[in-house]
């Protein structure tokens, strides 16, 4: 606010009513009659958006901010990984230590059948895990909010033929989908998240479609082609950002769901190659040592868990965050 | 005056169903079913009729966020169903629209200066700055604190809201305004500010109103003339004086005298017409007078022909074989009895 | 005795920003055969004065705080949660504002109709199933038995609400509460409705609490009205009395705010300034005063008591009934309309 506005505001502040704790005005400007303004004089409130808003709301849903604090730290650990990790725990070529060995304090998360530490192992696994999450998950956003946006918004046979699409995609066992996919791309870690990637853009789209359509449906969409907007404007002007909270959320619990795809392609050999540790190409190793060596599961099964229910939390805290009717 | 809008014939049918295949078997709702009317410069014309009669989409053809199926809109001298690009944008300039819900017409991601001045972001008129003046000078005409330019719609009431969504529609400087039930869902002790609004912004910027309503008495108040629709037809169209006072068409009565007044005494003597039976679906409109099927005193001419508008009194138009003053048996209701213990 | 007193009811919700007084001391009598309108604007708290009365409050959030509610001498508020399950619907019964979402759409509507015949009456399948037949002959749906047996989707938004009367007076109920029952109807449909409420409450002596915001509405059924503002009862009488002899400022205002087809000249509207205040910011005194056009510095210190202007007729204003108020408005009334 400048001081000219400022100025005007006192003038006019008289008849500035109370506003309730939602930001309501709970009076309107013009009080009239010979009544004292005095009842509740508020400072004009600064202006805030609605991101902000929406974030102000998200640090008080304690489970999403827990969720948000785990993925950072999972995130912080893989970046700086090659700070402070040592790399040739996780090599192959190094024997010099015990195998199988229990954790302990020089080995906390134990050491596995040819002696490599696991804890080293969990941190440079969290890498392919998380860039698959996130570069799989950008590829089905990019496919899937195109296809969505065009479907959602010009509808007709367009509409029908990306829909229909989509449901042919549904249509076949996603697992086996993949599998098959990554069979004539030949496994690798580059392939995993083209796969998953292609295979996520239905659903994304689907959200998508039927989030614009109900935003659509709006009045203020008709008023901006009432007066005369142009079809980019509207939509990204008054389409897009009413109608990408849902992908945020969706986009933020399908990086989860990724993650598991992952972890099961790499158990099943398809996905990241040896020596390169991933969570389920780790779990697929440990799976004939599970009873003596249950370290070995335990510890790469805790990351896949507790990252992946960390993105759904977040993702639940921005569904609720994002409520344009929910207010603080 | 002149006329500003004249509408010709407009037809406006929606198919039942979407899709690739069996669009052209499918049925049609004939939401409007050929219309005619003019609007003078100035004036406001009030469109009055239930739910589902038409009215709704005869305003949304006018500025073509429907396109109509058939007819001519006529505005100063524009063929309006022609326009196309830039032709259509300028058309656009002249006309703007108020809509209903004051929840649903503001986008909520937007402040409510950027809402009030898209328009002229939309027609690339002034710089930033400018367009800032002009929002506070708005905000400033319908009502509103200025100052508040910053905020988000979330933050106002129902009321304040649609004297928002005033605001932007006066952002253009236009010549027509179509209101859409403008005020029915508003508090009726806010209803009343925002009817004020724009009866005076009408006087202050010259506006031609077209505004579309249920509520008969809000349509009498702001109206200069009224047009009365059922099922997608003008049934009587006049000066509200006489359509109000001498209303010729049996269903523009029985609306009427189906509206309770704010009156003990008078609603306890009032004598009513109760129509039998719902509307009719406007996706098999009966034969003849579409009125027919409900009208107390239908004959067997209405079951076959359809009635035209055609002229009862001066500036008064009924379509209806029997139209004349009360042609249904109203002793209470008569003109002149009511008028002695008005309030 | 009256059937049903209400004494200083106060029900409260618990939010986030604080409590919200949805109804803060209402006080009322119900005579048999007798229709009481609760009119206000939204947020006012008529609806939930209605469903206090058939401790329908959700808790939590909400809780009836204070008064009573006796129906025949027995205090609702004190019933067992069994024994008020055996009132609802039986000797107090409900209808709402909107028929396309009140019916349950995968039953078929004689079932529905039946189902509190059921419940409160022990009665078969069968008998239930002939008795909603009979129910919907009365509210004047054609071809009852064939009706019966439709489901809601093939009944008009008319006939739905003809459906719900009809549940709600399956059971010859003492009270039938009308929660805005015509609001999202048509008026040609609305004056059905009216008409077949009425004539109902004649030929069954039903009292209605009628709860709407149209004032038409109310001149055309109501016994007795009072006008809530804010969560507070503003004015209490009979229907004449309050229409002819408003004693509450915001009641003028509402009167005054109303446009009418059924006078000659059209007068120019004089619209209540400024907003309804938040439930849970009321203005400290009288809630109305921001809104006032004769609040005076009592008004916004002390919030006045409802009390008898004339016989039956109560108002909470301070200045209620005194010359000086009346003067005001007459003044006010010239001023504006010139």
């Amino acid at each position: 606010m400048t001081r000219e506005d400022k100025k005007l505001h006192d003038v006019q502040s008289g008849m500035e009513g109370p506003r309730d704790a939602g930001g309501h005005p709970t009076k309107d400007e013009r009080v009239v009659g010979p009544i004292l303004p005095g009842a509740g004089e508020v400072a004009a409130r600064p202006a805030r958006t609605l991101w902000g808003d929406a974030f102000t709301r998200l640090r008080k849903n304690k489970l999403a901010i827990i969720g948000l604090v785990w993925v950072t730290i999972v995130i912080a650990l893989a970046l700086s990984a090659d700070l402070w990790v040592p790399r040739f725990f996780a090599e192959p070529t190094f024997t010099g230590f015990g195998s199988l060995e229990a954790p302990s304090a020089q080995h906390p998360f134990g050491t596995d059948r040819i002696g490599r530490d696991v804890f080293s192992r969990v941190v440079y696994g969290s890498r392919p895990s998380l860039s698959v999450g996130v570069l799989a998950v950008s590829i089905s956003l990019a496919l899937g909010l195109i296809l969505g946006a065009l479907s959602g918004y010009y509808g007709g046979v367009l509409d029908a033929f990306i829909m229909r699409t989509a449901d042919v995609f549904f249509a076949f066992p996603y697992m086996l989908f993949t599998i098959a996919l990554l069979a004539v791309l030949g496994p690798g870690l580059q392939n995993v998240f083209i796969a998953i990637g292609i295979l996520g853009w239905p659903s994304i789209a689907r959200v998508f479609r039927s989030s614009i359509l109900s935003v659509k449906e709006n009045e203020y969409v008709d008023a901006a082609r009432a007066m005369g907007a142009s079809d980019l404007r509207i939509m990204f002007r008054h389409i897009m950002p009413n109608a990408i909270a849902p992908i945020i959320v969706y986009g933020t619990m399908s990086i989860g769901g990724a993650i598991i795809t992952e972890a099961a392609l790499s158990y099943l050999g398809m996905g990241v190659q040896a020596p390169t540790p991933s969570w389920g190409s780790m779990l697929s190793e440990a799976k004939a040592l599970m009873i003596p060596a249950p370290w070995l599961t335990i510890w790469p099964g805790f990351a896949i868990l507790t990252t992946v229910l960390a993105f759904v939390l977040m993702g639940d805290g921005m569904r609720d965050a994002l409520d344009v009717k929910m207010k603080d | 005056m002149g006329d500003l809008l004249r509408v010709e014939g407009l037809v406006k049918y929606f198919s039942t169903d979407q899709g690739l295949i069996a669009s052209r078997l499918s049925k049609k709702v004939h939401a409007v079913d050929g219309i005619s009317f003019t609007v003078r410069s100035g004036e406001t014309l009030g469109l009055v009729g239930e739910s589902g009669c038409g009215k709704s989409t005869t305003g949304r053809c006018l500025i073509r966020l429907l396109e109509p199926t058939a007819g001519t809109i006529d505005f100063d001298g524009i063929d309006v169903r022609a326009l196309k690009g830039r032709a259509l944008q300028e058309f656009r300039r002249d006309v703007q629209f108020i809509f209903q819900d004051p929840y649903a017409s503001l986008n909520p991601r937007m402040t409510i200066g950027e809402i009030v001045t898209e328009p002229l972001a939309v027609h690339r008129l002034g710089t930033p700055q400018e367009r800032r003046a002009r929002a506070k000078e708005l905000l400033d005409v319908v009502g509103l604190n200025p100052e508040h330019i910053n905020r988000y719609p979330h933050e106002f009431s129902g009321g304040q809201r649609q004297r928002i969504g005033i605001a932007r529609s006066l952002a253009l400087k236009p010549r027509l305004v179509i209101c859409d039930e403008p005020v029915s869902a508003l508090d009726v002790s806010i209803q009343a500010q925002v009817i004020n609004l724009l009866d005076d912004l009408q006087d202050q910027f010259g506006l031609t109103y077209v505004f579309i309503a249920h509520d008969l008495s809000v349509v009498r108040h702001i109206s200069d003339r009224v047009a009365v629709m059922y099922l997608g037809k003008i049934v009587e169209v006049g000066g509200w004086q006489g359509l109000y006072d001498e209303p010729h068409h049996p269903y523009t009565q029985s609306l009427l005298s189906a509206v309770p007044v704010p009156d003990p005494a008078k609603q306890r003597t009032r004598e009513r017409i109760i129509l039998q039976g719902d509307v009719p679906s406007p996706i098999d409109p009966p034969n003849g007078c579409r009125f027919h099927t409900r009208c107390p005193i239908a004959q067997d001419i209405c079951h076959h022909q359809e009635p035209e508008l055609r002229q009862v009194a001066p500036d008064h138009e009924a379509a209806c074989h029997f139209a004349k003053p009360f042609p249904i048996e109203l002793a209470a209701v008569a003109p002149g009895t009511e008028a002695a213990d008005a309030v | 005795m009256a059937l049903l007193e209400v004494s200083d009811l106060k029900t409260q919700f618990t939010t986030r920003d604080g409590v919200v007084r949805a109804v803060d001391g209402v006080s009322f009598a119900l005579e048999e055969g007798h229709t009481l309108a609760i009119v206000g604007e939204s947020g006012s708290g008529k609806s939930v004065t209605a469903l206090s009365i058939m401790r329908l409050i959700p808790d939590p959030p909400g809780k009836i705080a204070a008064g009573k509610v006796v129906l025949r001498g027995e205090s609702v508020l004190d019933m067992s949660d069994a024994d008020v399950r055996a009132m609802r619907g039986d000797r107090i019964a409900m209808i709402f504002q909107d028929p396309m979402t009140s019916l349950n759409p995968v039953f078929r509507v004689g079932f529905q109709i039946g189902e509190a015949l059921r419940i409160h009456k022990g009665m078969s399948r069968k008998e239930a199933d002939a008795r909603a037949v009979e129910m919907l002959d009365l509210v004047g749906i054609p071809n009852a038995p064939h009706r019966a047996k439709d489901y809601p989707h093939q009944f008009s938004g008319g006939m739905r609400q003809r459906a719900m009367i009809a549940m709600a007076l399956a059971c010859d109920p003492d009270i039938l509460i009308a929660d805005e029952p015509t609001t999202a109807l048509d008026v040609t449909i609305q004056a059905q409705i009216l008409e077949l409420m009425i004539e109902l409450q004649q030929r069954k002596g039903t009292a209605i609490i009628m709860i709407t915001h149209d004032l038409g509405v109310v001149a055309d059924m109501a016994d007795d009205v009072m006008v809530m503002y804010a969560g507070k009862q503003v004015e209490y009488g009979s229907a004449d009395a309050v229409f002819y002899s408003p004693q509450h400022p915001y009641t003028w205002g509402l009167l005054d705010s109303l446009p009418r087809h059924d006078i000659d000249e059209k007068g120019t509207l004089l619209p209540i300034e400024g907003q309804p205040p938040s439930l849970i910011d009321v203005p400290p005194g009288c809630a109305f005063h921001p809104r006032c056009p004769y609040a005076q510095a009592v008004c916004r210190e002390t919030c006045p008591e409802l009390r008898e202007i004339e016989p039956g007729h109560m108002a909470a204003c301070h200045f209620a009934g005194t010359d000086s108020l009346v003067r005001g408005r007459v003044a006010t009334a010239e001023g504006e309309v010139r």
